[in-house]
Order: C-alpha cells, then structure tokens, then sequence
C-alpha cells in the first residue's frame, strides 16, 4: 500500500453534462483508495451536488466557465475532493443556515433551497467553503476500518 | 447527447399513470423529467406513481422536483406515490427528511440486481 499523498486534478466545463464524468472520476480514484462502496455512494452524492452549485451558480450572466475538481488522499486513509469555481461567490453560509433540512416541517414549508449543502454535510466528514476568488468546496472523508478511523 | 442518462417509461390505465425512471436523475436529466411528469402532474383523474427500482441515482435536483409533485398533489387532491424505492435512494429520501411526507413503498429483498458504476 502506497503511504504517500498522491493526487489527481480534473478541469470540465461548468455545463450539467459534464458531472458524471467527475463522479466517475471520484468512483475510480476512491475505488483504487480503498473505500467502501457505501462511501462512495455517498462521496458521489456530495461530490455531484459542489458540482451543481458550481454549474447553476459561479458563471450566471457570464461566459460559461471550468470547474476545477482535485481529489488527494492516502491509500486506506483519508480522501479529500476540492470543486472549484473563478465565478461568481455563492452564498454557502446564507444558504447553509437551515440544518434540519426537511425534519420537523409542514408540507407547505419545505423547499429544495439548501438541500444541497445540507446533503454534502450529512454525506461527508467535514466540508469547508472557501469564498475568494470564486467558490472553493472542499470536501473530506476519513477511511474507517472497525469502527475506528484508521 | 449521445447516451440518455435518465430513461423514462409510461404505462397508462384508466386509474394511474405509473411513470418509471430507468438511469441517473440529476441536474442534467431534470429539465426532461419536468418536462414528461408536467401532464400528469396536473390531473387528478389518475392517480400518478413513480416506479424507482431502476433508478441508481439522484440529487438535490430530482428531490427538489419531487417536492413540487408532492405540493401539487397535495394541492389538487390526486394520487402520488412512490414504489420499489432502493435502499440506496431511500437512503438519501431519510438524509433530506423528504420521506415524511412520502406515500413510499421499499423494493422488496427479492429485488437483487447488479449495480452500475455510477
């Protein structure tokens, strides 16, 4: 087992139809890690929804831009996938103050605003947003082996 | 595009629409799935279900769309539920908190089936 930091780096368009190839990307790398299927599953989900925020938000009024996608990570340790956007700053802090998502609420209350970010964050271990130039998702997921993080 | 992500299917009866979704549901596959479901949506001669055994993945998108078809179902007084749901989706429908309000029936465990890569 390879005990170095290695990395990948993907650049696709901010288009819909491009982020499949980063959740295939994602299966491959995570695969060749040694994360479960269930993980992936669920990094697939987080991974797709920074994508969709970086699709429908950085590049509004402007020329369609890139999506910037590094995966890195330890083989049986840890992976941690980056989206990045050069567009316009979208309001993750705004957007992510609703944390019970659709819990505890009438019908006529629930939205699918924020479910997004509310997925990521149940999906992943950590995520961490960073709004400079643009948008910056980063998103982490420690290998557990026994219960225990390895 | 090529290869359709997202195949879509109809049986039609004189009580429901039954609708199944055969692929991935995502932000690319949403504006067809709206676009198939609207018809129906807004009928409430039938009733409408979505058969999910085939579908192997969805985002925020696709549970944003079955929202509206919950709240405009709810509104008109028509049928919607939701059948042979895979765990792996279900998984997802507890995540968001959208099964509450979800008339949702589990594949069975006879519903064994290989799975796709993505």
């Amino acid at each position: 087992m390879n005990h170095e930091e290695q990395q990948v780096q993907l650049i696709v368009p901010a288009d819909a139809h491009y982020v499949d190839i980063v959740r295939l990307t994602l299966y491959g790398i995570a695969t060749k890690w040694g994360f479960s299927y269930e993980d992936i599953e669920d990094m697939k989900v987080a991974v797709a929804e920074a994508c969709n925020n970086a699709v429908l938000h950085a590049y509004k009024d402007q020329e369609p831009g890139k999506v910037e996608v590094t995966f890195s990570g330890m083989e049986g340790k840890w992976i941690r996938i980056s989206v990045k956007d050069q567009g316009a700053s979208f309001d993750y802090h705004r957007r992510s103050g609703q944390p019970d998502a659709l819990h505890n609420k009438q019908l006529d209350e629930i939205h699918a605003g924020g479910l997004g970010i509310y997925m990521m964050q149940a999906l992943m271990d950590e995520v961490q947003v960073i709004t400079e130039a643009g948008t910056e998702v980063i998103l982490t997921k420690f290998l557990e082996r026994n219960g225990e993080l390895a | 595009m090529i290869k359709e992500k997202l195949t879509i299917t109809k049986q039609i009866t004189s009580r429901a629409v039954t609708i199944s979704l055969i692929g991935e549901l995502d932000l690319s596959a949403a504006p067809e799935l709206q676009a198939e479901l609207e018809p129906y949506v807004n009928q409430n001669v039938r009733s409408l279900i979505l058969n999910l055994k085939d579908l192997h993945y969805i985002d925020s998108t696709g549970i944003g769309i079955l929202i509206r078809v919950l709240k405009h179902r709810k509104a008109l007084d028509g049928g919607f539920k939701l059948v042979e749901v895979s765990p792996k989706i279900k998984k997802l429908f507890d995540i968001t908190g959208i099964s509450q309000y979800l008339d949702l029936e589990v594949a069975g465990p006879s519903q064994e089936r290989k799975e796709e890569i993505v």
